[in-house]
């Protein structure tokens, strides 16, 4: 490890990115695509707002189910901003209000709350808190005329209410109430604040309601509201008309039968029967205050929806039922819109959209949905409702559909839908598109049969083929006109087909709500099947851990935690075998594995146990478990009567304090093209190439010491360890290995050894070159053996063939995550590291060049060096925008990469999954072997074309030149 | 085997040092701004994903980019910390933050703005990555109002190569191009160019051309020739260069022949 501390020659450092090569602007949106996602979006935390009260265009808002908050232009649907609410990922849940005719949104999850600003998505406040956000509303009348936040927070035995500045951010009074309660919700009317609690004990709560004065906080009332056991959990109680001129509370008994309903304030409530079969009831109540006290109450039975319309009376506070929309078959979603003091109604149904005024029954509107063959399947949504000139009227509804879509209807029109399923995936694979093993089986054939049938075969096959000779022919004009001119025809065609290239690839995309989606990446990741694959009930995660292509088959396999798997057709989606939950053991993970019976996936049960496998399907190799929070543990499969069982042959402990934080396998696809690298000198240092590798860095947390282990897989036998000080435990630590190298990043704080009174701190990253030998030309212990063992110890003195480790560390200019290396088809293209860089929402591609641990230290490189490329070392490398894989694009919350090879040995596919959804090519090496868009076919023809020009108009004139020189006198 | 093993001593007194450094009872609020500057003349076009990072052992901070221009980090506990700020257009200096209670900084100018959190000073550096981290630069000093302390903006980011376009320009850059153009006026102006002189500087001229050893390269082996009859630049540019060696000196001993027959 070195890391000199010169002061560094800027000119060093701009001398390193001379060797990047960064995207060119034309090939974006060319080689690559972008789902610009936020996440589904969720009930309660969506709506249309005007960010700017004088303009009148509203955006649409919400906090998604991954924590994104966001804006979208409801004309379009394209993304205004975007923000990670807590600044990370986090799991549904939330709080999002935005305070009529004002310029912010204030939203809360967890212990945070924040304000931002509506228009430009920047912070206008953030504050944290102890204890958890319980709910968060907008206090529309205020002394000061402005809008202030009301939160509610849980701390331990204590329910804290807090009103806070809306564009300050400061708490203006704070209320501490000391009990036992469960908080549920705040509210307010003109001139109170009510606090709803949980009171009592688990399935036998009652409400308790306390009021607050607006100005001081002061407890003013405390108001309990006897339920009879019908409240049983927090859930129980839907709460709305927040900030309506009457708010009130609502929970219906344990079978769904009767409504009760509290005007908050109130010590009587009030019972509504419920439609029979009603199997979930939802309230909806427009949220301004100037709107009429009335709230749709909506029941879903279990073959369709119906909802009730009641109005209470301001004076008396009674409730009561206006009218009802009838019991329709299938899904409907019911949205509240508000202008003045009028509430619309919206439903829409599979085949039609309704507003209704929540005065009258009378349908305002009324259109049939145009949606062609998909099925609406709307769950919820949000409305907007405009009275036009005289009776007419027009609404826009964005719903948000059992598919995970979100779609917009304006009038009965499908206007733009957004694909909000592809967010929050967990796992994705490539995929080789099943087409042209059809002519490898029937060439297999050919080859296995006897010459003469082969023969005919043959000749059966290609007068066969001549059907296409004519439409092949045909495509020729086109094909030619596109080439010239530079547009590629195949690329906008849906058909899913093989390229010559090799960049028409599937990739098979499982998301956490338990959908699978096909999407093809040479046609800019366009969505080729999507299906419902995991039937665990609503609220549990699909926690998918591993995914596998089949390629020989086209069929790939997920399989999830709780034992459920399910086996599809890459290019259809089609279910080719699915197991439910239950039937099987849990499992931990599942690794690919050779077996006589073919490579398939073996399951890894809790804490790595490996379950008996019929003979035949005993893997080859030696499989390592996770065998406990910090076991490692080496597995052979041995014959027993008719299966094969697992038996331990290593175990790994990391040193005692130490806690397993990462470990990084080879990628599958890892060719090695050369098995040496050639010194400037002309000898060779020949690389360390143990496909059993595996490197696990553990950290201990007390001290703050990481160390990484390079085990041997076969032996588990340690062939190289490093320890390094002052790395912050709580910050991302990830490892990747591939060919003859691994690296570690990390966050580094600590004096370096080398020199005295040397500090550094930042993200770091470790690079260390396995060679089999320290010297060159040098094969080590081994010699040229064609064979090894990792077993047999070497008849050497030294004992086994331990590699020679290069390291070198290098600052960050901050933290990267999920690395990945490049793929390519024979390895011969230099490699680039992927990573995601968190902080600036881009994936780079560190080039392989750049974390060279043979640079030299301290001095400028020699001839013979500089002819290997090395430049001298320096300890800091910037992340520099252009290395980006993803330019300028935002692309957020990348949770893995994963590289793929395409036909091109230059060009490596990559592909990014996490809230967003991203695609590309690189070329490491640049793009040798393919014409990039700067090669004009036109110019090309225009250049020929202007030299024959000048070369036919010169000729004639040369010649007469010549001859008229000849006859010439000499003068 | 790498050589860094950590030696014990040292892995204890930096554990000493974590501890002396881990959270205290008492913290502060943090607040950095952009500053209209060349590079950004308007910070409030800045795209929202802009925030900033307080990083050292075992903590961190992100604030995002407020509507006045500024970052705002809260309950910042004392330590050491590095302040980067990213931003998806402009690249930013890295930051050395110090959070000092006030007790332990002797002698650290005292912030006197009467604010809650006069407990802990403040004390901001420009830092340099991959150097020493007591290698610090010019202090940052607060802006008139409170703490808030500028940061510095690097420059522009940029993502994109610029590919080599078509260009006749480019094109005409080239030397080959330009020695061919001033070859072919050479070529087309030079005969008019004599026919217009007057006898006598014609003759001079031409006196001069035969001394001029480049004329005697393009003319050919025979110095004494006309060397205007044997200056076979239109050869030369229409690309019968192989050839036209054999042909210029076959050309050239006819010449002769035929000087020496009109003599």
């Amino acid at each position: 490890m070195y890391l000199p501390f010169q002061a560094l020659s800027l000119s060093v450092l701009l001398a390193l990115p001379a060797t990047v090569r960064a995207v060119f602007q034309d090939e974006v949106g060319h080689i690559d695509y972008h789902h610009e996602l936020l996440g589904v979006p969720q009930r309660e935390t969506t709506f249309f707002h005007r960010p700017r009260t004088e303009e009148k265009a509203s955006l649409l808002y919400t906090l998604s189910d991954l924590g994104v908050l966001g804006a979208i232009n409801p004309s379009n649907g394209a993304v205004v901003w975007r923000q990670l609410l807590t600044g990370n990922v986090t799991d549904g849940g939330g709080f999002l209000r935005a305070a009529e005719h004002s310029t912010w949104l204030a939203g809360a999850y967890g212990s945070s709350v924040s304000a931002w600003d509506a228009l430009t998505g920047r912070s206008v406040w953030a504050l944290d808190f102890n204890g958890e956000t319980k709910d968060l509303e907008v206090m529309e009348i205020t002394e000061g005329g402005r809008k202030d936040v009301l939160t509610l927070h849980q701390e331990s035995g204590v329910t804290v209410t807090r009103r806070i500045h809306g564009t300050e951010g400061h708490v203006v009074w704070e209320h501490r109430d000391v009990n036992k309660d469960v908080p549920l919700q705040v509210s307010t009317s003109s001139e109170k604040v009510f606090v709803v609690a949980l009171h009592g004990s688990l399935l036998s709560y009652s409400l308790n309601v306390i009021v607050l004065d607006t100005l001081t906080g002061k407890k003013l009332d405390e108001i309990p509201l006897g339920t009879k056991n019908e409240v049983q959990k927090p859930e129980d109680v839907m709460f709305v008309g927040a900030n309506s001129a009457s708010p009130i509370v609502a929970w219906t008994n344990t079978g769904n039968t009767k409504l009760n309903v509290n005007v908050l304030g109130l010590k009587t409530k009030q019972e509504f029967p419920l439609a029979a079969d009603t199997v979930e009831v939802e309230i909806h109540a427009p949220h301004t205050i100037q709107s009429s006290p009335h709230f749709l109450v909506h029941s879903r039975t279990k073959s369709g929806n119906r909802a009730d319309v009641f109005h209470i009376d301001l004076k008396s506070n009674a409730i009561t039922k206006a009218y009802e929309l009838p019991l329709l078959e299938g899904g409907s979603a019911f949205s509240t819109s508000s202008s003045g003091s009028n509430v619309y109604f919206t439903r829409v149904t599979d085949e039609e959209v309704i507003v209704t005024s929540s005065t009258s029954h009378g349908i305002l509107g009324r259109w049939p949905l145009k949606a062609g063959a998909e099925k609406l399947g709307a769950l919820h949504g949000v409305s907007e409702v405009i009275k036009k000139s005289g009776d007419s009227y027009a609404a826009r509804t964005v719903v948000v559909r059992d598919s995970d879509d979100w779609t917009q209807i304006v009038s009965g029109e499908i206007g733009w839908t957004r694909l909000e399923g592809l967010s929050g995936a967990v796992a994705a694979t490539w995929a080789e598109i099943p087409e042209s093993e059809d002519l490898a089986r029937t060439l297999e054939a050919e080859a296995d049969s006897n010459p003469w049938s082969a023969y005919v075969h043959r000749v059966n096959r290609h007068i066969n083929d001549l059907q296409y000779l004519p439409a092949y022919l045909q495509s020729i004009p086109t094909r030619f006109l596109s080439s010239i001119i530079g547009s590629e025809s195949t690329e906008t065609t849906d058909e899913v087909k093989r390229d010559s290239f090799g960049f028409n690839k599937l990739i098979v995309l499982a998301t956490k709500r338990g959908k699978l989606y096909g999407l093809n990446a040479g046609n800019h990741g366009k969505i080729v099947w999507s299906k419902n694959a995991n039937e665990t009930p609503s609220g549990k995660h699909w926690d998918v851990k591993a995914i596998h292509a089949d390629n020989a088959n086209g069929l790939v396999t997920v399989r999830a935690s709780e034992g459920q798997f399910i086996i599809v057709k890459s290019d259809t989606g089609k279910t080719v075998e699915a197991m439910p939950t239950g039937l099987f053991p849990p499992v931990d993970g599942a690794v690919v594995v050779d077996s006589n019976a073919g490579p398939w996936l073996l399951p890894i049960e809790r804490d790595g146990k490996l379950a008996d496998v019929q003979i035949g399907w005993e893997p080859k190799q030696t499989v390592v478990t996770r065998t406990s929070e910090n076991q490692i543990e080496g597995f052979r499969f041995l014959e027993k009567g008719t299966v094969a069982s697992a038996v331990s042959v290593w175990s790994f402990l990391p040193s005692a304090g130490q806690n397993i934080v990462d470990i990084a396998t080879r990628p599958q696809h890892d060719p090695i093209a050369s098995i040496g690298r050639v010194l400037g000198d002309r000898t060779v240092k020949y690389k360390y190439l143990n496909p059993n590798t595996i490197v696990v860095a553990a950290i201990n947390k007390a001290t703050s010491v990481l160390s990484t282990y390079l085990l041997d897989t076969v032996s588990g036998q340690v062939l190289a360890s490093s320890s390094y000080e002052g790395v912050d435990p709580n910050k991302d630590i990830s490892c990747t290995i591939s060919e003859n190298w691994f690296l570690c990043t990390f966050y580094g704080q600590y004096q370096l050894r080398e020199s005295e009174a040397q500090n550094l701190k930042g993200y770091q990253v470790v690079i260390s070159d396995l060679y089999e030998s320290e010297l060159s030309n040098d094969r080590g212990p081994l010699g040229d053996a064609a064979n090894f063992s990792s077993l047999d110890p070497v008849d050497f003195p030294t004992g086994p063939a331990l590699p020679s480790v290069i390291s070198k560390t290098f600052i960050l200019s901050g933290p990267i995550t999920s690395l990945a290396v490049t793929q390519t088809r024979q390895g011969i293209t230099v490699r680039h590291v992927l990573a995601y860089m968190p902080w600036s929402h881009s994936i780079i591609g560190i080039p392989r060049m750049l974390l060279e641990p043979r640079r030299p230290v301290g001095r400028d490189p020699q001839a013979a060096e500089q002819e290997e490329g090395l430049v001298r070392y320096a300890p800091a490398i910037e992340l520099d925008p252009r290395m980006t894989v993803t330019h300028a694009r935002d692309v957020l919350g990348v949770r893995d990469i994963i590289a793929a090879p395409a036909i091109l040995e230059s060009t490596s596919l990559v592909f990014a999954y996490g809230v967003d959804v991203y695609g590309s090519r690189t070329h490491p090496s640049a793009a040798f072997d393919i014409l990039g868009k700067g090669f004009s076919k036109v110019t090309l023809l225009g250049t020929v074309a202007a030299l024959l020009v000048g070369v036919l108009g010169l000729g004639p004139m040369v010649r007469k030149k010549q001859i008229n020189m000849r006859w010439q006198a000499p003068m | 085997m790498l050589p860094s093993i950590p030696t014990i001593p040292l892995a204890l007194t930096l554990q000493a040092l974590s501890l002396l450094l881990s959270p205290a009872a008492a913290a502060t609020t943090v607040t950095f701004s952009i500053p209209p500057s060349p590079q950004i003349p308007n910070p409030a076009a800045l795209p929202p994903s802009t925030h900033a990072t307080l990083t050292t052992l075992g903590a961190s901070y992100a604030a995002p980019l407020t509507v006045d221009n500024t970052f705002v980090f809260r309950n910042v506990t004392s330590g050491s910390y590095l302040a980067d700020v990213n931003c998806a257009t402009h690249g930013f200096a890295p930051l050395r933050v110090d959070v000092i209670p006030v007790a332990a900084a002797a002698g650290a100018d005292r912030n006197s703005n009467g604010e809650e959190e006069d407990d802990m000073s403040l004390r901001v550096w420009e830092t340099f990555r991959g150097n020493d981290w007591e290698n610090k630069g010019e202090e940052i000093r607060p802006v008139t109002a409170g703490r808030v302390f500028p940061v510095k903006v690097l420059g522009s980011k940029v993502y994109y190569t610029e590919r080599g376009g078509f260009s006749v320009l480019s094109i005409l850059k080239n030397p080959m191009i330009l020695m061919g153009l001033v070859s072919l006026a050479l070529f087309v102006g030079m005969p008019k160019l004599v026919e217009n002189m007057d006898p006598e500087t014609r003759a001079e001229f031409e006196e001069q051309s035969k001394k001029n050893p480049m004329n005697s390269l393009m003319g050919g082996p025979q110095p004494g020739s006309n060397p205007m009859g044997n200056f076979d630049m239109a050869g030369f540019l229409a690309g019968q260069g192989s050839g036209s060696k054999e042909e210029s000196s076959e050309t050239g001993s006819k010449n002769g022949g035929k000087k020496g027959g009109k003599k």
